[in-house]
């Protein structure tokens, strides 16, 4: 693949609903911050890649009804849905896109409305002769995992309520987040509603109304442009067991984003990745899980994930501040989520994340993670490859 | 302006060749079967066509458990406790209930499959797993 770059991006105000827009309209505000972001018009827009997902709005075809929100009508339009990694997936297809020399301008947008669907029913839409008919969902397979991580890992409720309330403050400082709740305490989170034992509600990541877009440009586009973009240095893709009683795809053993993270690191040459990495923006559908991708992302050894924690070595003013945006827990439009990740990495490198931005960030990691069975994993720097 | 309704998503799906074994041999003889991997030894329970760790297409079924231990294990408040439980014989575990005493239930316990007394040829034709030994 070419020398790509992401040269703008463009978001909404998640929040809990936005009953005021349309699905297209909701779309259209994230992609015109994006193309303003970028300098660019819609005409300078060679193709479009749609992140969604459809059983959550009870809608067959979003990329058909809402493309027009993102001046798709006479252009290259397809979608990706793959659950949580939907949004990384449709960059690191914007990404090939752009690299191949296909097309040289590239808009990435992903969306969710949760607030017309209904998510639990998408959710439960899962295999339907072993699973569905007993359990399904997201909490009751998060719970039973957890169950599994916790006895061996040594990992305690209080550990992952403390990455709830990093979670939260963080978003405080992003006025895109949906959830603002900088007063969160470890005590607030132990007491709240129990959903799945240990899960409780403040564990997990919202569902959020929101879009989020990015403008991905091959590598002479965006030299000419000027010396500022987020380089791509790596981006790998892995799918693995979709059951929900196959061992060895659990919080414990995670082998698809292990193995994605050892191919996009091998791609960047990063091989001490808490201290190669400035930032990290990482897919956290629920605390717990913040903890197990410290170790299938290599910031720690099995077993170590409490300590950095505990040790605020991933907190604002640590070593790697993780999801200085609120992350996943803050904010979950799902089809747009890994799209935040990646324009909130931009951001870091561009240095214009506001009073989220890490001091002299240039090299982030943005990944993504869909229903246990995907996980992205992308390599960003601000000089070029 | 908000606009209301619901959608209605009637489904048939074919259980396939071994599918349709691993079920048939639940509600007749009240078996458990799994499937094992001529070319790396894997079997996985509920029985499935394709290996989960080689990819080969599987045809020989044997039968596993009824008993296994718990290996995971969430409590639903209002609906009960639910586990991953891995066969005696099996490498992948099987979704299911935990009935009676919730304390019990923790990871490592033995369990055994009560079947229902009424079987349609359904996962559920398992009505759940309890503490081996504790079988009516």
């Amino acid at each position: 693949m070419n020398a790509v770059a992401v040269i703008g991006t463009g978001q909404t105000n998640h929040a809990k609903a936005r009953p005021d827009v349309t699905q297209p309209e909701l779309i259209r505000e994230a992609v015109d911050a994006a193309l303003v972001d970028a300098g660019l018009t819609a005409d300078d827009i060679d193709a479009v890649v749609m992140s969604n997902m459809e059983m959550f709005e009870g809608r067959a075809l979003p990329e058909l009804w809402v493309a027009e929100g993102a001046y798709g009508t006479g252009k290259p339009v397809f979608k990706i849905a793959t659950g949580g990694t939907s949004g990384t997936s449709a960059c690191i297809a914007g990404f090939h896109q752009a690299g191949s020399g296909a097309f040289d301008t590239v808009l990435v947008v992903g969306f969710e409305k949760h607030s017309e669907g209904h998510t639990q029913t998408g959710m439960a839409l899962v295999d339907p002769f072993w699973d569905r008919a007993v359990a399904s969902g997201a909490l009751g397979n998060f719970a039973l995992s957890i169950s599994q991580y916790m006895a061996e890992r040594g990992v305690t409720e209080e550990h992952a309520a403390q990455v709830a309330v990093k979670a939260r403050r963080n978003a405080a400082n992003n006025p895109h987040a949906h959830l603002q709740m900088p007063d969160l305490t470890i005590d607030d989170v132990l007491k709240s509603r129990m959903l799945a034992e240990p899960l409780h509600l403040l564990d997990m990541c919202p569902q959020s109304d929101g879009a989020a877009a990015i403008v991905v440009a091959s590598g002479d586009t965006a030299r000419k442009r000027g010396p500022k973009a987020a380089w791509v240095h790596a981006a790998a893709t892995r799918h693995d067991q979709p059951y929900l009683g196959d061992l060895d795809r659990r919080l414990i053993t995670t082998r698809a984003l292990r193995s994605a993270a050892a191919s996009a690191y091998a791609q960047a040459g990063i091989t001490d990745p808490l201290r190669d990495f400035d930032i990290a923006e990482i897919y956290e559908p629920a605390s717990y899980a913040e903890l197990a991708w410290y170790e299938a992302l290599e910031f720690c050894d099995d077993g170590e994930a409490r300590r950095l924690i505990d040790d605020g070595v991933t907190s604002m003013d640590g070593e790697l501040p993780v999801n200085p945006s609120g992350g996943v827990l803050s904010t979950n439009p799902v089809g747009a989520s890994g799209v935040i990740r990646v324009a909130e990495a931009s951001l870091q490198l561009l240095g214009r994340a506001g009073d989220r931005q890490v001091a002299g960030a240039k090299t982030a990691l943005a990944t993504g993670y869909g229903v246990y069975a995907w996980s992205d994993v992308i390599v960003l720097r601000s000089e070029m490859p | 302006m908000i606009l209301e309704g619901t959608i209605r998503l009637p489904f048939s799906y074919a259980a396939g060749g071994i599918g349709t074994q691993f079920l048939i041999a639940l509600r007749d003889e009240q078996r458990i079967l799994g499937a094992r991997c001529e070319s790396c030894s894997t079997v996985t329970c509920p029985a499935r066509p394709f290996c989960s760790q080689c990819h080969a297409a599987v045809t020989d079924l044997i039968e596993v458990g009824p008993a296994g231990n718990v290996v995971a294990r969430t409590e639903t408040p209002g609906k009960g406790v639910f586990g991953l439980i891995r066969l005696d014989g099996a490498n992948t575990a099987i979704l299911h209930r935990l009935v009676g005493p919730v304390d019990q239930w923790r990871r490592g316990a033995r369990v055994s499959a009560v079947f229902a007394e009424e079987r349609t040829a359904g996962i559920n034709d398992i009505e759940g797993f309890v503490i081996e030994g504790d079988q009516p």
